[in-house]
């Protein structure tokens, strides 16, 4: 295939990586750093989702679940225990951990559009479980955390957490990992297995995969990351509720990040992030309509000019839901593979 | 018991509208296979429609829905020929988000048109109720119920007699047979699609005068009808039926026993429990 053309060299990684690393050294705005803090959420959830959606083939519309229940843990011991979030973390990864092992154990008895159904079923049930013990996660009031206790290694302090500077290290850190992971899942056995499954799930279980183990190593290792996404997001935005970190919203947010950079692939996910992120920022803090305007493309004092300016950014999930729909019915093996498709083409002329 | 009582009534009668969501997603599922994301959407202009014509035009709701089912007939159809279509061969996660984005764009276009903020329609009979063998029930439920219950038969009646019902019905079945027996089937998939809007929309009609209606109202029906659906046996009909006649009284008993906050949860675990013993569903063939 096409494959091979476009895996990028070793060199042009450790480039990538570099610059990653150094970035925050040159880069003062907080603004690029909170959009570089986005995007490294978005492709640690979205590339926990592609191990067990492009992977392993199974569509989990209930990844909030996992966001949510790493989220929950980490801010419900900081705030309720004073338990510190890089212990509470893994506190939450442990957390979800247990939960997808539930889940996995019901839900992957079901196939196909059944396993989609109930998958978002068991995260309503998490939600709404979340809002109604208000005496553990304070309902539908949510947990808002005023104060983060400065990281400190034996007297030495870390960081404490007053600039985005840490966070952007955490979330690079995270995103990597999860990266390398998708990679040797990839071109493991463990990897094999999981694409077995997704190819054909009886032909897989009459070769001696055991089915509804491999489908819960998936689930275990994309929850498990997906959790250490909720978790940094809570922790960085200091405040969470039920609906925007366990509504379906959000599941359906991670699955769009693991579907439109393409499916499947260890960079789709990374090019999803880039395109979704930076285009719902975009679409919400209306650079859009200023940018026509001052491009010259429409006039400030026109109708037109003053209708972009006052509903634009309100109508930011309008067209996001647009792109959506376009991405699907033009683009349907998602952005990367209709930029490979493209290259094919020019590479043949 | 009186409690028991009046909450297991209410229940049908709410079961009966939830019935008609749900039968509109089994026949999109059905016959093309498609799980429609944007379902409550549909209901939820549905809503919008009635809504409108009333605090307009001064249309009863109960008879707007001879204006709204026809719209909406159209409106499904069109999204049908237009844009679902192009997607039926594609891979299952294609279809969810391409339905998915429909949903955002419906749902998010009234909210601009309309703003986010709660509309309450109101009619002379909005809180009057019917007293029967000592138990109070809701006149606008009941009437609601009885337009449920014609419809109903209306629809068992199209899709059991006539030839485009049968048409429909062998289009699910079995979409190859069915073309090779000279069924035009993306035809029949226009008309299910269609089908389904207006009964999704006419849902929304029956009970916009018990509702809040705004924008957002939606979502929360899609989830009713997957699970109504999935109860009955995904792409049965009379299984729908039964499903939405089930999830009314599991919530309306659910939430006089555990809380009108917990009656969520009683919808979803008594789902997974069917899910978990009987994944075809109640009705459905056990066959995937």
């Amino acid at each position: 295939m096409t494959n091979r053309a476009f895996r990028p060299a070793a060199p042009l990684i450790a480039l990538v990586v570099g610059i990653l690393l150094m970035l925050p050294l040159f880069v003062e705005s907080t603004y690029a750093l909170h959009m570089m803090i986005l995007i490294f959420i978005s492709v640690i959830t979205g590339s926990s989702w592609n191990i067990l959606g492009g992977y392993t083939g199974q569509y989990s519309v209930g990844h909030a679940a996992y966001f949510g229940v790493g989220a929950y843990t980490t801010m419900m011991l900081l705030q309720f225990r004073q338990v510190p979030p890089w212990y509470g973390v893994w506190a939450g990864a442990a957390a979800a951990l247990v939960i997808a092992l539930i889940i996995g154990s019901i839900c992957f008895r079901l196939r196909g559009p059944y396993f989609v159904l109930a998958s978002i079923a068991v995260a309503e049930i998490v939600r709404v479980s979340a809002l109604n013990l208000k005496n553990i996660t304070n309902g539908a009031e949510g947990i808002l955390v005023t104060e983060i206790p400065p990281w400190t290694v034996g007297g030495a302090t870390i960081t404490d957490w007053q600039s985005k500077v840490p966070f952007y290290y955490v979330g690079l850190v995270f995103a990597l990992v999860v990266i390398l992971v998708s990679r040797l899942v990839r071109s493991s056995k463990l990897g094999y297995y999981f694409q077995a499954i997704r190819e054909d799930q009886d032909a897989a279980h009459s070769l001696g995969i055991n089915l509804t183990l491999y489908k819960n190593a998936a689930l275990s290792i994309s929850a498990i990351f997906t959790s250490l996404a909720g978790s940094l997001y809570a922790v960085y935005v200091g405040f969470i509720d039920p609906s925007t970190v366990l509504g379906l919203d959000l599941s359906v947010q991670i699955l769009m990040i693991g579907i439109i950079g393409g499916v499947g692939t260890i960079l789709g996910p990374v090019v999803g992030a880039l395109v979704l992120v930076p285009l719902s920022e975009a679409l919400r803090s209306n650079v859009i309509a200023q940018g026509l305007i001052n491009s010259g493309l429409v006039r400030e004092d026109s109708a037109v000019g003053a209708f972009l300016k006052e509903n634009l950014a309100h109508a930011h999930v309008l067209i996001y839901g647009i792109l959506v729909v376009i991405v699907i019915l033009f683009m349907p093996d998602g952005v990367l593979g209709f930029v490979r498709r493209i290259a094919v083409k020019k590479a043949k002329a | 018991m009186e409690i028991f009582l009046q909450s297991l009534i209410s229940g049908i009668l709410i079961g009966g509208v939830y019935a008609l969501i749900g039968i509109g997603l089994t026949i999109i599922f059905g016959v093309m296979r498609v799980i429609n994301f944007a379902h409550g959407e549909l209901l939820m202009l549905g809503m919008y429609a009635t809504y409108y014509l009333f605090s307009l035009f001064h249309v009863d709701p109960f008879l707007s829905i001879f204006i709204t089912m026809p719209l909406m007939f159209l409106f499904g159809a069109f999204l049908q020929k237009i844009v679902i279509n192009r997607t039926l061969a594609s891979p299952p996660q294609n279809q969810i988000l391409l339905t998915i984005g429909l949903g955002l764009i419906m749902s998010n276009s009234v909210m601009l048109a309309f703003t986010s903020d709660y509309k309450i329609l109101s009619t002379k009979y909005s809180s009057s109720s019917v007293r029967i063998m000592g138990i109070s029930i809701s006149l606008p439920l009941v009437i609601s119920f009885a337009i449920t219950a014609v419809i109903t038969v209306a629809l068992y009646w199209f899709l059991l007699k006539t030839d485009t019902g049968q048409a429909i019905r062998a289009t699910a079945q079995d979409r190859e047979a069915a073309r090779l027996m000279g069924i035009n089937v993306s035809r029949m998939s226009i008309i299910a699609f269609g089908l389904g809007s207006a009964l999704a929309a006419t849902a929304g009609a029956l009970i916009s005068p018990t509702y809040y209606i705004f924008p957002q109202v939606g979502s929360a029906f899609t989830l009713k009808a997957f699970v109504i659906t999935v109860l009955g046996g995904m792409g049965s009909v009379v299984g729908a039926t039964l499903g939405g006649v089930l999830i009314g009284v599991a919530e309306s008993v659910g939430g006089v026993y555990f809380g009108s906050g917990w009656k969520e949860v009683v919808v979803f675990v008594l789902f997974l429990l069917v899910l978990l013993f009987k994944p075809s569903g109640l009705l459905g063939k056990s066959t995937t």
